[in-house]
């Protein structure tokens, strides 16, 4: 069976990540993404790395095929008018259109929503940028996913009491957004197949990661007590339910057998001051933490990381390394899930990036491929669905429109 | 948008923000309980400190706009209803549990149904017998190796992220799969995985080392910049800023000049700091043209900036001038922030046997033919047992009262 969105257009007007993350969910399910980028401005994640054997490169981000992998690419300069002209005939073409740029750009450019939607009324659009399209601080702020999880609440709730917060890993809202961009998408898509009607979604950045957190909003809201970071991992209602340092430079072990089942286990393996009397119900446990997590430490400080994790597996106490790239690179669920696929660059050769993050029975993702080059697909596009002539592509090259 | 479409789902932790979204965009979403309750009413925190099978603040986070139902699915009458229930509901959501097993395995559910099946790690191969603990998922992602200070253990969220990754990641399967039938008319099953979800958050972590770069640690980023270890969050007079001082090149280089040129207005930076061009540093440090120590400089200047005003100043001046920085907001800030607020995110719902009103969160989008309303709290438990019992599987009065004598209601 086909894909679920085969001969769905989607015109992706976003870069860096946010956009381009909502675009590759669309490419996956089967959807025709066409992504547009200019060489005079190209897509910032193109300069990020990670890159193919650490050198870096236009075509060498595995960052950037990561997130664009199956799209194609036109370069359109879009702040000329003929180029603006070009946007809108794939305007005609694509069911949805996605977009990135700060508030306030599309609209200058005559781009935006209350433009499009003129010309087509079926049209559905999504922008996403930190603080959304609307409200007293939308216009003006713009940034990256980092600025986003501060003002979420969640970059404040990691980090330990004692020193400043740390904050989250990188622009974290890049990744939680896309879920509410895309599910947004697809529903307005179900709508449209049923009335015909399009839709206009925008989706801020910051209110998508407290969606994420927000357990601890209400505990403000309800409680009155603002959530704080505890640095610590694991929860202060469990025990032992945490992380154990093992050998090795900054090699860690999450352990939770706080459940009666796997911390029989647990102590059966470990064995010593773990079968003290005092360690036998969870309340004893919950007020000896700290000596139990020093005896469970002690246990684990000597070893290597993956064999106490084979270890407590085995006996039954559930434990999973704290893993690091490599480990993930290796990892064999990993692998049997096929999460990590092969892709070939002409410039950049192989490598691996992710496939899709869930799987479909009867109608599965598209294979993954690898992302566009600048402009791969300019003429193509411009032939099959913006249905120009050869000569007329060449003169729209010459007068710098396609770079 | 989902006007037309009906979800039950069997809660667990995992489910629950997949059939909330759902609900939020429309959809009528029935959660299924055992008869003690779903295990996602025992996560913390709880209101005023008080545990309690209606008291759980993640429950009500993740339930509202949904009604309940409890049914015994271990009984056969339980599997039986729910066989019913199900003909006329479009998509199951339900959570499988360490082995695999899930507990819709062996019903018989139409082909049109839509089943989702949102798991830790996977149903099969190697961890698919792994517990799927929140601590584990998120340890087993990438994620929490990479925060956190080199001299201290690694931080994982406070807040459980492999139910919100896991949950989301359904949601999306799940409206897949209905486009999928729009156009066939035939279900399917989806299979969603917290771990691969929640691998998203890791960044590019998980592919760095399949395209031949070294291991990336905390304590040092071999093969990415020695601009990582700049530190992003800054103390200010009331709190925290997050402020992006390497950023360079021509799309975010510029962000740094003027924040290099205010800072010397402000007098925290010398004037040369503010004129050297910050949209080439990165190149011209490479050839010597520029050195990292103006780059120190110039974060030393943005600390003492930072300490000198409040984050509603700081933020105003990010606004006005475009600047890579932001407040780092805890839960008050958002609950007070004028952005949210006027723009609309916060919807009132009671919460609690007290029925204490709150602003919840729900409008995560905007739409501009939609409007996300919390037309109801999240449900107590069974509270709508009887109502979709009688009126979904004909269920006479005396027949509810017999399910409940037998405990399977």
């Amino acid at each position: 069976m086909s894909a679920p969105l085969a001969g769905v257009h989607v015109l992706d007007l976003s870069w860096v990540m946010v956009g381009p993350v909502s675009g590759r969910y669309l490419a996956d399910l089967g959807a025709d993404v066409i992504k547009v980028e200019s060489r005079g401005r190209i897509d910032p994640l193109r300069t990020l790395g990670p890159f193919k054997d650490g050198k870096p490169g236009p075509e060498r981000s595995v960052s950037y095929h990561n997130l664009n992998a199956g799209k194609r690419c036109v370069a359109i300069n879009l702040k000329e008018p003929r180029g603006r002209d070009l946007i809108l005939r794939l305007v005609d073409w694509a069911d949805v259109v996605l977009e990135s740029f700060t508030p306030g750009v599309l609209e200058s450019l005559e781009l935006d929503y209350a433009h499009l939607k003129l010309r087509k009324s079926c049209l559905i659009m999504a922008s996403t940028s930190i603080l959304g399209q609307t409200g007293p601080h939308a216009k003006g702020t713009s940034g990256v996913g980092t600025m986003g999880a501060a003002m979420s609440g969640a970059s404040f709730l990691l980090g330990w009491p004692d020193r400043p917060p740390f904050g989250t890993f990188g622009p974290w809202t890049d990744g939680v957004a896309p879920r509410f961009i895309v599910t947004s998408i697809l529903a307005a898509l179900h709508r449209r197949s049923i009335t015909g009607e399009g839709c206009y979604i925008d989706v801020a950045q910051a209110e998508a990661g407290i969606q994420f957190v927000s357990p601890a909003y209400y505990e403000y809201a309800a409680n009155g007590t603002v959530p704080m970071r505890r640095g610590t991992a694991g929860s202060p209602l469990r025990s032992p339910h945490g992380i154990y340092p093992c050998s090795g430079d900054d090699r860690w072990i999450a352990i939770d057998a706080s459940e009666r089942d796997h911390w029989e286990a647990l102590r059966d393996v470990i064995g010593g001051l773990l079968k003290e009397s005092k360690f036998d119900t969870l309340i004893g446990r919950l007020r000896n933490r700290l000596e139990l997590d020093n005896a469970i430490a002690d246990w684990t400080r000597p070893q290597d990381a993956e064999a106490v994790e084979r270890a407590l597996h085995l006996a039954g106490a559930p434990a999973h390394v704290v893993s690091r790239g490599g480990d993930l690179a290796r990892d064999q669920h990993l692998r049997f899930a096929n999460h990590f696929r092969t892709i070939t660059d002409p410039v950049m050769g192989e490598a691996e990036i992710e496939g899709p993050r869930f799987e479909l029975r009867r109608t599965p993702h598209v294979g993954t491929t690898r992302g566009p080059r600048i402009g791969e697909h300019t003429g193509e596009v411009l032939r099959g669905v913006c249905n120009l002539s050869d000569d007329e592509i060449t003169e729209l090259e010459k007068a710098g429109i396609l770079t | 948008m989902l006007h037309d479409v009906r979800v039950l789902e069997v809660s667990a932790p995992a489910t629950m923000l997949a059939g909330s979204i759902l609900a939020d965009l429309g959809a009528d979403v029935v959660v299924v309980e055992p008869p003690a309750g779903s295990p996602a009413r025992r996560l913390e925190p709880f209101l005023d400190e008080i545990p309690g099978i209606e008291r759980s603040l993640t429950w009500h986070a993740l339930n509202r706009n949904k009604r309940a139902i409890t049914l015994d699915l271990d009984s056969i009458d339980g599997r039986n209803l729910f066989t019913t229930l199900a003909e006329k509901f479009d998509i199951v959501i339900e959570s499988a549990a360490p082995g695999g097993c899930a507990p819709l395995d062996g019903l018989k559910l139409s082909a049109k149904t839509i089943r989702c099946t949102v798991g830790g790690f996977a149903r099969s191969g190697p961890k698919s017998d792994y517990a799927s603990s929140d601590l584990l998922v998120m340890a087993s992602t990438g994620t929490p190796a990479m925060s956190g200070d080199p001299d201290r253990p690694p931080l994982f969220h406070p807040v459980p992220q492999s139910i919100m990754e896991g949950g989301a990641e359904t949601a999306i399967a799940a409206l897949a799969c209905l486009l999928a039938r729009d156009r066939d008319g035939e279900g399917q099953q989806a299979e969603i995985s917290e771990r691969i979800a929640a691998m998203m958050s890791a960044l590019s972590v998980p592919i760095a080392i399949g395209a031949g770069n070294p291991e990336i640690t905390r304590s040092g980023t071999a093969g990415l910049s020695p601009d990582a270890r700049i530190p992003s969050i800054f103390e200010c007079a009331d709190g925290y800023m997050i402020v992006t001082v390497p950023a360079f090149g021509p799309s975010f280089g510029p962000m740094t000049q003027r924040l290099a040129k205010w800072a010397a207005e402000e007098g925290h930076v010398s004037r040369d700091i503010a004129e050297v061009n910050w949209i080439t540093f990165a190149a011209d440090v490479r050839t010597k043209a520029a050195s990292p120590a103006q780059l120190m400089a110039l974060v030393k200047g943005v600390a003492s900036l930072c300490r000198s005003k409040t984050k509603a100043e700081l933020s105003a001046a990010a606004r006005k001038l475009g600047l890579l920085a932001a407040p780092v907001m805890d839960m008050k800030d958002v609950a007070e922030s004028e952005q949210y607020r006027e723009r609309g995110l916060w919807t009132p719902v009671r919460i609690g046997p007290d029925g204490r009103e709150i602003d919840a969160p729900a409008r995560f989008a905007q739409f501009s033919n939609f409007t996300i309303e919390t037309k109801r709290a999240a449900p107590s438990l069974s509270q709508h047992t009887a109502e979709i019992l009688k009126t979904e599987a004909a269920i006479s009065t005396s027949e509810l009262q017999a399910l409940f004598v037998h405990g399977i209601i």
